[in-house]
């Protein structure tokens, strides 16, 4: 799909999946766009744990071949795929279309600030009852989309997983829906490697 | 470390990823249309690597490249030896003997090892990972698993070079026993082509790598005694000539399009 | 301590969660008091095996980083 393609498709209710790593969709992707990482051996089983099944999807991924591959297997495992973005963000930009950030901060600019944000833990129960940072909101991924205005839409988020694999996803939800969402690089594996404060059980 | 070899069995063609998982980022060395780019593309992917550049030993005349289509895909440099300018017709990003690039802890060191074609560069691999001391070379067409490149595969101004094919031969002899053999013994070698490969001689092993100890004993061919005798000896030991190398070569050299390729093997 | 595992997952090349749901299947078929070895690249790991062992009731007996991966050792608890 060439870039007006994608964005009429867009206008009329489609999602687009970002699956370029968290630092290059960080740093720019498409309005709205949601992220998971692409990874051939196991995109279907994540995308089955997180993704509602009912979004309309046009994918983002790059170099081209990487997008192929990404719609094949996200159509095999049931999901409605339109297409995916030829060209990729080269091609989006040079017709001069506008493009969103996704701001990062690390543990220690967490840490340093931890009472400007209210911390979102994009993991599992049982993971967030093992360890979380005080005040953390338990958010699993697979409920976010449901979820996601719960969350104050004016307070900066500071979304948390064990690296940032699926706080990457939570976090472009929040971003779509308006929030003042963060991605923290690094995530609890980082937090408790520094020997930073948790606090355990009661979600 | 993250190595891999991927052996196209129908030409004995052999061709590289390697790269640092920990820093996300690899090299690709010799890549072959025949193999495909989505195939590089997504090796790449399945093994964490961002391709940041796409290496040629030398500009290959048995099978058709697509180190250029990948670096354009990737947005990564194609990196061919210096010498080579003026010979190929497309950009390129050149880089001299010695010079180095890194991702990670892995350093791929150029060694300028002229005599397959006067560009034709070796590539030493450092894992600092592990040791600073070098642990593979990537040989092209220079050192073979039992024996060498051929001297004879030049064209359009390649040909032209200053050398004959004789000279070429003595170059390829000193190369080796010069850059190569000096390397630590432990080092191992991992050539472009290997068994039935027209690229080398009739003593080239099926078996894809090697060491460089294990070469300087018993290479047939580097145990010549003189350049002389070297030079007679791979004439003597030559296969025939690879199948449409001229147009091949023409291709990759950019001196001919697909399009007239495909027609000249057609015909 | 060497301690041999009774069966073996390599979960390489998997991203998080994926390493700690595929433990969660694949400790389902062992025998309580057997060793289950988990073999990881994903970082999340670090912090997922030992939140999910103790959610099962399963022990992490040791873990530790060789050349980028992550080796898990979980023995299968009696409850779990």
């Amino acid at each position: 799909m060439n870039p007006s393609e994608v964005a009429a498709a867009t206008e009329g209710g489609a999602v687009v999946l970002d699956l370029r790593p968290p630092r290059p969709f960080a740093t720019e992707h498409l309005p709205g766009a949601l992220t998971m990482q692409f990874n051939r051996a196991d995109l279907a089983d994540r995308a089955e744990l997180m993704l509602p099944q009912e979004l309309r999807l046009v994918v983002h991924a790059e170099p081209e071949p990487i997008a192929k591959v990404a719609v094949e297997i996200l159509l095999d495992a049931g999901f409605d795929v339109l297409g995916h973005l030829e060209g990729g963000l080269k091609a989006w930009r040079v017709e001069g279309r506008p493009t969103e950030t996704l701001p990062l901060i690390d543990v220690d600019d967490l840490h340093g600030s931890l009472a400007a944000y209210t911390v979102v833990d994009a993991r599992e129960g049982f993971e967030y009852r093992h360890a979380h940072i005080e005040g953390a909101v338990l958010f699993p991924p697979g409920e976010a989309w449901e979820r996601a205005d719960e969350l104050p839409a004016r307070t900066p988020l500071a979304v948390v997983c064990g690296d940032q694999t699926r706080s990457a996803y939570v976090a472009s939800i929040l971003r779509r829906r308006g929030c003042d969402a963060v991605l923290v690089m690094g995530g609890m594996v980082d937090w408790l490697e520094r020997g930073y404060p948790i606090e355990r059980a009661a979600a | 470390m993250i190595f891999k070899q991927f052996r196209y069995e129908p030409l004995f063609q052999a061709s590289y990823l390697l790269g640092c998982s920990r820093a996300r980022e690899g090299f690709v060395v010799d890549p072959i249309a025949d193999l495909g780019l989505d195939f590089y593309v997504l090796e790449a992917a399945d093994q964490g690597l961002d391709i940041v550049g796409v290496l040629e030993t030398h500009v290959h005349a048995d099978f058709v490249s697509c180190a250029r289509e990948l670096a354009e895909m990737t947005g990564a440099p194609h990196y061919l030896h210096e010498a080579a300018e003026g010979l190929v017709r497309y950009e390129f990003t050149p880089f001299g003997d010695g010079e180095t690039l890194s991702v990670g802890q892995i350093d791929v060191q150029a060694i300028h090892t002229p005599g397959h074609t006067p560009e034709h560069t070796c590539f030493l691999v450092t894992d600092h990972a592990r040791s600073d001391e070098p642990w593979a070379v990537l040989t092209g067409d220079s050192l073979f698993v039992g024996d060498v490149g051929r001297p004879d595969l030049l064209v359009g101004d390649q040909a032209l070079d200053v050398f004959g094919e004789t000279e070429r031969a003595e170059l390829q002899f000193r190369s080796i026993r010069e850059e190569l053999f000096t390397l630590p013994d432990h080092v191992e070698v991992f050539p472009n082509h290997y068994g039935g490969s027209t690229c080398g001689g009739v003593n080239m092993s099926g078996k894809a790598s090697s060491t460089i100890s294990f070469e300087r004993r018993f290479n047939l061919a580097l145990s010549q005694p003189d350049a002389a005798a070297f030079a007679s000896f791979v004439r003597e030991t030559a296969k025939p000539f690879p199948d449409n190398y001229q147009w091949i070569k023409s291709y990759n050299l950019g001196l001919i399009t697909k399009d007239e390729l495909e027609g000249a093997r057609r015909a | 301590m060497q301690i041999t595992e009774d069966r073996l997952l390599d979960a390489r090349g998997l991203l998080c969660p994926m390493p700690v749901v595929k433990a969660g299947k694949e400790i389902k078929s062992l025998e309580p008091g057997q060793v289950l070895k988990i073999l990881a690249t994903d970082r999340g790991s670090v912090a997922d095996m030992p939140a999910w062992a103790e959610d099962t009731g399963n022990e992490l007996i040791e873990w530790h980083e060789e050349d980028g991966v992550f080796v898990y050792l979980v023995r299968k608890g009696q409850e779990a």
